[in-house]
């Protein structure tokens, strides 16, 4: 049972630590495609160390909300990372303390409490980008609930890891059209959410056009710097969710040894880097879409995992 | 093999229309043709009438009672349109749009030709695709905005019914596989038919009544039929009131003979009185005299499939019907392009006392409205009265009282609006210097067509009746409704 | 004769096929580029030859091969073309700016028809064999509604014909499980006979977008009773 928690908490610091040398590697690779030499992959880390040095400057307007936010905002992904299957196939000590959905729910507070201090400090942008961000978000809900009802009645429960053994682990699955459907209107909310082309750009400055970008506006020192290790935890725990659950079972620690449980930090980080890749392939292949455009997108997303949804519920 | 020949022969009528060999050569080839096709299509009859049926390739080109008698329509009906074009379309087109006219006319025709020669069902949805596909340019052929949409809303309802249609040959196909196999063609279907699984054969019958029945254009499918009815050429309407929707409507009542159950007469009878009702009551209130009659193809369908819903009477009733509806909607499209010829106007509110302005044409045109409504003694109101005879020997009240309503309302629609037309005195506004003469193609074409129209309703010749017979018997299912 | 574990696969993957047919048809009712027409619609019949070449190795009948091999040929490539030469570059790289319902509406449209789809299907599920008709028939139904859905929210001219061969290409699609026996010559001359369609189509298009200026065809409304023509 002690390794159980060692595992635990080790999957919890994995989640920490490499966070940022995805975001890192994401950036880096898009600038290589648009023929520039890019930041190197560390450069996340060098930036949240220059942050955690720095004052902290906030707005005589704010409330105890835009101080709470950001320790939030880093708490939610680490403990929904507590819950899914990142290293091990089998399940930890915490993964029985909530399901998919709560930990969609947690992960959906954090952003909560992210739009309401982006209204806190009465900054124009803020809200504009916030009344933004909670439109992608309810179009996206459907999406989330289709696809998890979906895996869950064949997997015949919510809790990932059994759904991971359940729903991808049998090779005939993965073919099916339900399986490739469902991965590709995940794909589509991961854009979504994540807040990347075509949805929104991330590496945007114009306030304007901003989406998700515009909830770390106004943050500094140590505020921003969790904001931004929390987002690129966010982003790592999604596609952890994203490929351990519904794509693949490969790489995920099969044996209770410690030295399993190690070697599968790499070979997760190698399917990230494998995603990372399509990801920056579609995102310098499209442009961004026009706001009320997304409802579209969004609405492909959800007809594509009612599709999935019926194939596999009446065809089989 | 003669039953091969007879859909050829205009084949090559439209191959050779397109050679630039004056004025008069297209028409003629295109008549010879057709003349030729109405010969052969008469020895085809006879055969079939000593033979019950006959068989050219098993399985592929059959003929029996009810596809002569649609063969000899279609062929006669061709004759009179294509003398008909003789004069009408020459008065007025320029000889390269002539050619090209003739040579989709023939198409068209061979279209036509094809559909009761096969006797493969996925052969027929071809061809009956055919005539739709052939008779597009025809209907935009007077190139104005109100043909071109006509146009694009036919052949987009069309090929959508084409496509539901499809799916139902399919599974009608699967059925048969189901029952034990043999030839793909109406006689095998026919043979198998106590066999056929009931929920496979009743999907396809639903399919294809509902895309079929765009193409026969019962309501609510019918939308495109004034449109495309009213803007085409006259002699091209009568061809496609009088026989492309009977060809469509033979189609579905084949498929309806072999539904075990009568639950199907029910839903006939009901999708027949809608089709008669609603057509009746929209007849009341068109502005446009070629609408009318477009209107009045709706109603007719709809009282054809009503009574071949109505049991065994009913059925001769139905193929009595067809005949007298093909050929008096013929006529009446050929009377009314006679009428816009000399008036120039399709619009109703503004002519008057066509009688007097070209005697040929106003009569023509009273006499189709009298014989289309139903009136005694042309052959529509002998064909009406032996259905409605056959309602009430059977005893379905409610149904024979519904459609001598829908009759009596389109009666009085289309003899008011005919009589507005015909009698009276010319408003001064259509009066122009001197009268307009119809062609002579065009007086011959009215005269021959008018002869069956005026002779049937009194007599009808005796191996007419065999024939009318031996179709309703074809239908009579196996099993007994 | 292929093993059981061979004849599994190729069902797995005609399933695919089945399922990525399902979503291009989607794709015809929302997408605003007619180019973007095209290409959806070429996808779909290549899906549609793929299923064909599937069903064919499964059963071992050369019919259906043919029939690929007939369906690619003809709507993948040839249609395509036909359409392009028929209209003029301006038209062919338009957008759809305005529909008769917003996408999102027509695209939760089309899943309630592909949801009644799937359900009237149930009933004759129960007499196929084989995994392969309870794919095709369900998905070719929906297609075929999905398509008519298209051919009546398009304004555009292409894009509402395109939808009009989509619901033929469905057809089609749950004809080859349903009925793989069907005469050859039927079969082909079926494909032929959607050809000289699409030309006169094109043909007809042409000519409207000369006299009337523009291939917004579902703007066509002045024939009715209200107004004499």
């Amino acid at each position: 049972m002690a390794d159980r928690i060692l595992f635990n908490l080790l999957q919890a610091l994995a989640v920490l630590v490499f966070s940022p040398l995805v975001s890192g590697v994401t950036s880096r690779l898009k600038e290589i495609v648009q023929s520039k030499r890019g930041p190197s992959v560390f450069q996340p880390y060098r930036d949240l160390w220059k942050y955690f040095h720095k004052d902290e400057v906030v707005s005589q307007d704010a409330t105890w909300i835009f101080r709470f936010t950001p320790y939030l905002v880093f708490a939610t992904p680490l403990f929904v990372a507590l819950l899914i299957p990142v290293l091990t196939d089998y399940p930890l000590f915490f993964a029985f303390m909530g399901d998919m959905l709560g930990g969609g729910f947690v992960l959906s507070l954090g952003g909560f409490f992210a739009t309401l201090a982006a209204v806190d400090t009465a900054n124009p942008y803020g809200p504009v980008g916030a009344s933004r961000t909670r439109m992608v978000g309810f179009l996206a809900e459907p999406v989330f609930m289709i696809v998890f009802f979906t895996v869950s009645f064949v997997a015949g429960s919510t809790i990932p890891y059994i759904v991971q053994q359940r729903w991808i682990t049998p090779w005939s699955t993965f073919f099916q059209p339900s399986h490739v459907l469902l991965m590709l209107a995940f794909f589509m909310l991961i854009l979504a959410e994540g807040g990347r082309i075509p949805v929104d750009n991330p590496a945007g400055h114009f306030e304007l056009a901003m989406i998700d970008e515009s909830k770390a506006l106004e943050y500094s020192g140590r505020g921003q710097a969790l904001m931004k290790w929390g987002g690129h935890m966010k982003t790592f725990v999604l596609l952890c969710i994203f490929l351990n659950v519904l794509v693949s079972p490969w790489g995920l620690a099969h044996e209770h040894t410690f030295g399993a449980v190690v070697l599968a930090v790499p070979s997760i980080l190698l399917k990230i880097l494998g995603f990372v890749l399509v990801l920056v392939a579609v995102e310098s292949s499209l442009a961004k879409l026009r706001l009320f455009r997304i409802a579209e997108f969004l609405g492909a997303a959800f007809v594509t995992s009612v599709i999935a949804m019926i194939t596999r519920l009446y065809a089989s | 093999m003669t039953l091969i020949l007879i859909p050829l022969l205009p084949l090559l009528a439209a191959l050779l229309s397109l050679l630039p060999a004056g004025k008069r050569f297209a028409p003629a080839v295109t008549l010879a043709a057709m003349l030729g096709g109405l010969a052969l299509a008469g020895v085809a009859a006879s055969r079939v009438l000593a033979a019950q049926q006959w068989v050219a390739i098993t399985g592929w080109v059959e003929l029996d009672g009810l596809s002569a008698l649609v063969l000899l329509l279609v062929a006669f009906l061709n004759v009179t349109a294509a003398l008909f074009s003789w004069g009408y379309m020459g008065a007025h087109v320029e000889p390269q749009r002539l050619r090209s006219y003739y040579a989709h006319f023939n198409l068209f025709a061979f279209s036509l030709l094809l559909v009761p020669v096969l006797a493969e069902p996925a052969l027929v949805w071809i061809a009956i695709e055919f005539t739709a596909v052939f008779s597009v340019l025809l209907v935009a052929f007077d190139d104005t905005k109100a043909a071109l949409e006509a146009a694009w809303k036919y052949i987009a309802l069309m090929f959508m019914g084409a496509a539901i249609a499809l799916l139902g040959f399919f599974i009608l196909f699967w059925a048969q596989q189901k029952a034990g196999g043999g030839h793909y063609s109406w006689n095998g279907l026919s043979a198998i038919s106590p066999g056929l699984p009931p929920t496979l054969v009743l999907s396809a019958f639903l399919l294809i009544l509902v895309g079929f029945g765009v193409k026969v254009g019962f309501v609510p499918l019918h939308t495109w039929l004034p449109d495309a009815h009213s803007q085409a050429p006259a002699p091209v309407c009568a061809l496609l009131s009088g026989v492309k929707t009977t060809n469509a409507l033979y189609v579905i009542l084949r498929l309806a003979e072999l539904l075990p159950s009568d639950r199907a007469a029910g839903w006939m009878q009901a999708v027949g009185l809608t089709s008669a009702g609603v057509a009746a009551i929209l007849l009341l209130q068109v502005r446009d005299y070629k609408r009318l009659f477009a209107y009045s193809t709706v109603e007719h369908m709809g009282i054809i499939f009503v009574a071949a819903g109505l049991g065994t009477g009913g059925l001769y009733g139905a193929m009595l019907q067809m005949l007298a509806h093909s050929l008096t909607k013929s006529f009446c499209f050929l009377a009314a392009g006679a009428a816009l010829f000399v008036l120039g106007t399709r619009d109703i509110a503004s002519v008057r006392g066509l009688l007097r302005q070209s005697p040929i044409a106003g009569s023509a045109l009273l006499l189709a409205g009298l014989a289309i409504g139903g009136a005694p003694p042309f052959a529509v109101f002998l064909s009406e009265f032996s259905i409605f005879r056959a309602g009430l020997e059977q005893a379905h009240f409610l149904v024979t009282g519904l459609l001598v309503a829908f009759v009596v309302v389109a009666f009085s629609g289309i003899l008011l609006h005919i009589n507005r037309i015909v009698l009276g005195t010319p408003l001064p506004a259509t009066t122009g210097p001197g009268r307009v003469h119809l062609p002579r193609a065009c007086v011959l074409a009215l005269m021959v067509a008018a002869v069956p129209v005026l002779v049937f309703g009194l007599y009808q010749p005796g191996p007419l009746q065999t024939l009318l017979r031996l179709a309703a018997s074809t239908l009579t299912p196996v099993s007994p409704r | 004769m292929p093993s059981s574990d061979v004849v599994d696969w190729l069902q797995n993957l005609n399933a695919l096929v089945g399922g990525l047919f399902l979503l291009v048809s989607f794709g015809l009712v929302a997408i605003r580029q007619v180019q973007g027409c095209v290409r959806l619609f070429v996808a779909l019949s290549t899906l549609l030859g793929l299923s064909a070449f599937l069903l064919s190795a499964i059963d071992h009948n050369w019919h259906l091969a043919v029939i690929g091999i007939v369906d690619v040929t003809t709507k993948a490539v040839v249609i395509p073309l036909l359409i392009r030469r028929a209209l003029r570059d301006e038209v062919y790289t338009r957008r759809e700016i305005t529909q008769v319902l917003n996408i999102p509406t027509a695209l939760l449209i089309a899943l309630l028809l592909a949801i009644a789809a799937f359900v009237l299907a149930r009933p004759l599920l129960a007499f196929g064999e084989g995994p392969a008709i309870a794919v095709n028939l369900p998905i070719g139904l929906a297609g075929i509604l999905i398509g008519g859905l298209t051919a009546a929210v398009r304004r555009e001219a292409v894009p509402l014909f395109l939808g009009l061969l989509a619901m033929e290409n469905s057809s089609f699609f749950a004809g080859i499980a349903v009925a793989p026996e069907m005469p050859l010559i039927a079969e082909v001359s079926i494909a032929f006979d959607v050809l000289i369609l699409v030309f006169i189509v094109g043909v007809l298009t042409r000519t409207v977008q000369e006299r009337i200026g523009t291939t917004d065809v579902g703007t066509l409304a002045t024939l009715s009773e209200t107004r004499p023509t």
